[in-house]
């Protein structure tokens, strides 16, 4: 331990925020551009009823798609343009960390050989379950 | 227009900054951790955990692995100890299930922290969830018995020489 600890930690940190950059910054963009247009309004009106279930706006749809099928960094930066409060901010936290990057990780739990899309159902599952929850406690 | 690019530019980095400020520390303890071996020690905290999953005590080091380090991580662990023939099919099933409910606590956490979640009850929720979920499932998939797997990697081995 000493400073090639701390060099390497930095690198990995660096590694990451740019890897997280290159996703939020563009998603941020298209989101706040979307928010203004009228797409956004309109598939928000048509997914009322299921983010009714867990407490969040229409709108909250786009981050959750976004965060279930490519990742967090993703989601974060959809979510960000939404201005949410903070309970629909920690509904969809408990919501994304049950269930992200659902290709990804499945092709990773496959490498360790056991079949994956009883996983997939299980996370998508807990997630919905989990963001009621949620939304009743707090 | 001109308000909305705008409104795109700053808060896109504003928030990038923000997040890049408690990831890169977050990055340098995780490095420490690894430095000082922390590892071995969280994994003899497991042992009462992998002990109630009826799980051999070698499913711990990837266990804590994947709740600390990430998916991938645990994932390469768990394939070497396949390949060694230390874990059976239910252990990795298990070791599985768990982490894809619940894993690298710090840097997920620490992100939805940055972006104004109630990180703690998140937190907790997700490390009970997980814990819940795969009790009850051990609970209807006994295990394989202990001696009977040692024999069979013994019998195994045998034949491999």
């Amino acid at each position: 331990m000493g400073w090639s600890t701390i060099l390497r930690g930095t690198k990995n940190g660096l590694a990451i925020t740019w890897e997280l950059a290159r996703v939020i910054i563009p998603v941020f963009f298209c989101v706040t551009i979307l928010k203004y247009s009228p797409a956004l309004p309109w598939i928000s009106e048509h997914l009322v009823p299921i983010m009714q279930l867990v407490g969040l706006p229409g709108e909250a749809a786009l981050p959750l798609v976004l965060g279930y099928f490519l990742n967090i960094y993703a989601a974060i930066g959809a979510m960000l343009p939404l201005g949410m409060s903070i309970k629909e901010i920690t509904i969809m936290s408990v919501m994304l960390l049950l269930a992200h990057s659902l290709p990804m990780e499945a092709a990773v739990a496959k490498q360790t050989g056991v079949p994956v899309f009883g996983l997939i159902m299980v996370r998508i599952t807990l997630s919905f379950l989990s963001g009621m929850f949620f939304n009743l406690i707090l | 227009m001109l308000e909305i690019l705008r409104e795109a530019v700053f808060g896109s980095l504003i928030n990038v900054i923000q997040i890049a400020l408690i990831v890169i520390p977050l990055m340098v303890f995780i490095e420490i951790i690894k430095d000082l071996n922390w590892l071995r020690l969280l994994t003899a905290a497991m042992a009462p955990l992998t002990s109630w999953m009826k799980l051999k005590k070698e499913a711990g080091l990837p266990l804590v692995a994947g709740l600390v380090f990430g998916i991938s991580y645990g994932a390469g662990i768990i394939i070497q100890a396949a390949r060694e023939g230390t874990l059976d099919y239910r252990d990795i099933y298990m070791i599985n299930l768990f982490l894809v409910i619940c894993h690298s606590v710090f840097e997920d956490t620490i992100l939805f922290a940055a972006i104004g979640a109630a990180w703690l009850p998140v937190l907790v929720f997700r490390l009970l969830l997980a814990v819940v979920v795969c009790l009850v499932v051990a609970r209807f998939w006994p295990s394989y018995p202990e001696h009977l797997f040692r024999e069979g990697q013994k019998a195994m081995k045998n034949v491999l020489e």
